[in-house]
């Protein structure tokens, strides 16, 4: 994959000129490795953290046995907390997706959020696709936004919760362009699509690979991408500014972290460890097989760049009058 | 003609040595899986994703898919002998299960959970094979005012589940509606009875309140010291092992209400196996003509249930395979091993991949029949278990559920709540409160306030969106239902009045 920020590929370039000095007093892990995570077995975050337990056992990269932990509850509250339990332990690895920065945000029960972590690495953003159903009288999102203008609060959208980046966009697009529309919260992505599907809503928020599929069987039509630049396999949709709207979407990320006091030694090997899985041959096939985007960002720079998404979801949730805690 | 040739074709790669090797592997482990509570077929499935990748993808499905179905066989076994639910599809197994056990009747009650298995687990993948295009399309209309009025109609069924006092039974149920509501609201993002705990962001698991108030409160009322545990009557004589055919002349309609009911509401991507099986046993009791049996043992309040959870499994596998929308939160898994393995989950899927789809279908035959031979003689196997003196087995059940509810995900904090409900389980039944409508209330709350308040966001505001056809027949279903105790209460008046002109 070649879409990485100017940020993430100047992060690559140093560590790519560190790593081969480091070699004295490598640490290593000499017991089972533990991968933290917020979902339940099936979860996506689940699914994420065992294929990359296979990935790093064909690549052989870890020279240990590795296992999944699951944590689930509270949004990333319940892992987040047990990462941080491992104080300064070097074989726990927490994986994060962008519910853990929102978690925080909304409920003032979760004392320890992902700041409090030790920033590891991103790993992967999750693009997304506006689609409609393939009968729908709205041939781009233009059409569908002027007729939102045209009938306020008619239309209506199916999503995930208050707080994901299905409803975040839609927030920034009733913004910039003072249409209004209904949202409608599903707990499950099957529930979302069933609803577009069934005529309940006019338009969703959808991963690409879900939407392709019902693209070639003539179910759906894509109308824009959320993300900044297109994406190969669709190389004909628009962005959302190149249809006109100029918002900057908040990524959905992916990503590693380790315990709070995590010897430097031990955040270098992880480092270093997934910036060789996210050049390795497996990784690619994954990432092009789930359409997603490799975006390794490490270390601090990570920090920073989740420091960045935690803000702009903030203001989002201000705007969008969710109540926030912190 | 095109099913036929379909379906034969479907044999051809079902039975060769491979695929036949990984559908019985598949069908063992998901039994096994299914008879340890704790251990779900979501958690097994996911553990295994990563083995089969080196695996021929056709037999990689088989074998998960025999995960999913075997898994509901199994869960019944604990349901009847130690009323610990196995699966949370088998909570409402419980009810009638465990008091089959205590009349000295486990060896029908578990053979009576296989037949039906067997019988709705084959009408669900003949339903499956038949119809599943123009179901699933038909499925798409049903949207959250259609869910509303299903949960509504399940919640009405409590008068079903009531005992001696309905307003006993609603309180329970209102408890248990309550405790569906604590966690993270998904429409706000705001926290609701959390008190300040973490843990409580997520909500409570609804089987761990079904073992605690089920199992833990039926050890702890066992074992107080006024009433010395009574050994459990142990079945003699294989005669007394597997269900007479009087059982299954009783079960006649059980096995075609939990065929329909629970491939329909499979279909449903909005509700699962757990719901299925509650509502099948709802109209069970609704229309069986001794309905005061139930509770107490009635073989039909074993049969329907698990008949519909095995039905599901056909109709969660229809939106699944013709769609690419997962029926239910177990199937969910089943989308993501197949593009782990480098299929493309969708609409066009059975027409791309129809070996794979009929390769499907055979195997969930076999497996069904495997299921059933594997089952039966297990009974007389399982039935021994009761032998164990109630000194042993009254820990043994506390274990068990322990081990179930740790398993899950090695929580302290979740034992703490299942001590909890299970002291609440126990207080309920001192003081004569009928637990299974708290149960009910806790399955059906989340999803029916949910589509509550979807329809209101649809409709923006208008209560109208209820009395569309489909929703509006529901709800006035659940109101006949809550009409049934007047009615009899009018009987009773009419009978007494009769009695006293004839005196």
């Amino acid at each position: 994959m070649t879409r990485i920020r100017s940020t993430s590929a100047a992060v690559v370039a140093a560590l790519a000129t560190l790593v081969p000095f480091a070699s004295h007093a490598d640490w290593k892990p000499t017991k089972p490795v533990e991968f933290i995570v917020h979902t339940g077995p099936g979860g996506g975050n689940d699914l994420l953290a065992r294929a990359v337990v296979t990935m790093l056992e064909q690549e052989k990269l870890v020279p240990v046995r590795m296992q999944v932990i699951n944590k689930p509850g509270g949004g990333g509250a319940v892992a987040a907390a047990a990462v941080a339990d491992r104080k300064d332990d070097p074989n726990t690895v927490g994986f994060i997706t962008s519910v853990w920065l929102a978690g925080p945000l909304t409920a003032k029960e979760q004392k320890i959020t992902v700041f409090d972590l030790k920033p590891i690495a991103q790993l992967l953003r999750e693009p997304a696709v506006f689609a409609v159903r393939a009968d729908s009288p709205y041939k781009t999102l233009k059409d569908f936004i002027e007729a939102a203008k045209a009938h306020p609060g008619q239309l209506k959208q199916s999503g995930g919760s208050i707080t994901s980046r299905d409803n975040i966009v839609r927030e920034q697009l009733q913004h910039a362009t003072g249409a209004k529309w209904a949202y409608v919260s599903f707990p499950g992505g099957g529930e979302r699509l069933a609803a577009l599907l069934g005529g309940h809503v006019d338009i969703m928020v959808i991963e690409p690979q879900e939407a392709g599929e019902n693209v070639r069987a003539g179910k759906l039509r894509v109308l824009a991408q959320v993300s900044e630049t297109r994406l190969p396999k669709w190389a004909d949709i628009p962005t959302l500014k190149e249809a006109g709207y100029d918002i900057h979407p908040t990524p959905q990320i992916r990503g590693v972290v380790g315990p709070p006091q995590m010897p430097a030694e031990a955040v270098k090997y992880w480092i270093d460890t997934f910036d060789k899985l996210h050049r390795s041959a497996s990784w690619k096939k994954y990432v092009e097989q789930n359409e997603l985007e490799d975006a390794f960002v490490a270390g601090d720079a990570f920090r920073k760049s989740m420091e960045e998404t935690s803000k702009e979801l903030r203001e989002q949730f201000v705007k969008a009058g969710i109540k926030v805690t912190r | 003609m095109d099913i036929l040739t379909g379906l034969l074709h479907g044999f051809q790669v079902a039975t060769t040595p491979a695929s036949l090797g990984m559908c019985i592997l598949g069908v063992v482990l998901g039994t096994v899986i299914g008879v340890l509570p704790g251990l779900g077929p979501s958690a097994t499935i996911a553990m295994l994703l990563p083995l089969t990748m080196k695996l021929d993808p056709t037999g990689a499905m088989i074998m998960l898919a025999g995960i999913y179905y075997g898994a509901k066989y199994g869960g019944s076994t604990t349901s009847i002998l130690l009323n610990v639910p196995g699966e949370s599809s088998s909570v409402v197994t419980c009810i009638d299960g465990y008091q089959m056990a205590r009349k000295g009747r486990a060896g029908p009650a578990l053979g009576m959970a296989a037949i039906s298995s067997f019988i709705a687990g084959t009408f669900g993948v003949v339903a499956l094979m038949l119809v599943a295009p123009p179901l699933a399309q038909l499925s798409l209309a049903f949207s959250s005012p259609e869910y509303f009025a299903l949960m509504v109609m399940g919640l009405a069924m409590v008068v079903l589940l009531a005992g001696d006092s309905l307003v006993k039974a609603l309180l329970s149920m209102l408890v248990g509606l309550w405790i569906s509501g604590i966690g993270t609201d998904l429409f706000t993002a705001t926290s609701r009875f959390t008190f300040g705990s973490v843990q409580l962001l997520g909500g409570i698991e609804f089987i761990l309140v079904a073992i605690g108030v089920f199992a833990v409160g039926e050890v702890l009322a066992n074992v107080e010291p006024h009433d010395p545990p009574k050994m459990l009557p142990v079945p003699k004589g294989i005669r007394n092992l597997l269900p007479t055919w009087d059982d299954m002349k009783r079960c006649r309609f059980a096995f075609v209400n939990g065929s329909v009911v629970g491939f329909i509401i499979g279909v449903l991507p909005g509700a699962g196996s757990t719901i299925a099986s509650f509502i099948s046993y709802g109209i069970e009791k609704a229309v069986s003509r001794h309905p005061e049996e139930f509770g107490k043992g009635a073989i039909e309040g074993v049969a329907a249930p698990e008949g519909s959870n095995n039905a599901e499994t056909g109709g969660a596998l229809v939106p699944l395979l013709t769609l690419g929308i997962p029926g239910s939160g177990t199937t969910a898994i089943l989308p993501a091993a197949l593009v782990l393995w480098g299929f493309k989950p969708g609409p066009l899927f059975i027409h791309d991949q129809p070996q794979l789809f009929w390769g499907l279908v055979a195997s969930m035959y076999i497996g069904n029949v495997v299921l059933l031979i594997l089952n039966l003689p297990l009974v007389a196997l399982f039935a021994q278990l009761l032998r164990v003196p109630a000194y042993v087995l009254q820990p043994l059940i506390l274990g068990v559920a322990i081990v179930g509810v740790y398993a899950s995900d090695a929580s302290m904090f979740q034992l703490g709540l299942l001590a909890l409900f299970g002291l609440v389980g126990y207080a309920m039944r001192k003081l004569d409160f009928p637990t299974a409508p708290l149960v009910l209330g806790l399955v059906l709350g989340d999803p029916m306030e949910r589509a509550l308040r979807q329809s209101l966001m649809m409709s923006q505001g208008h209560i109208s969106i209820l009395l569309r056809p489909i929703p509006a027949v529901l709800l006035v279903f659940a109101a006949l239902l809550l009409a049934v105790p007047l009615f009899r209460k009018l009987n009773a008046i009419r009978v007494q009045m009769l009695e006293s002109e004839e005196a």
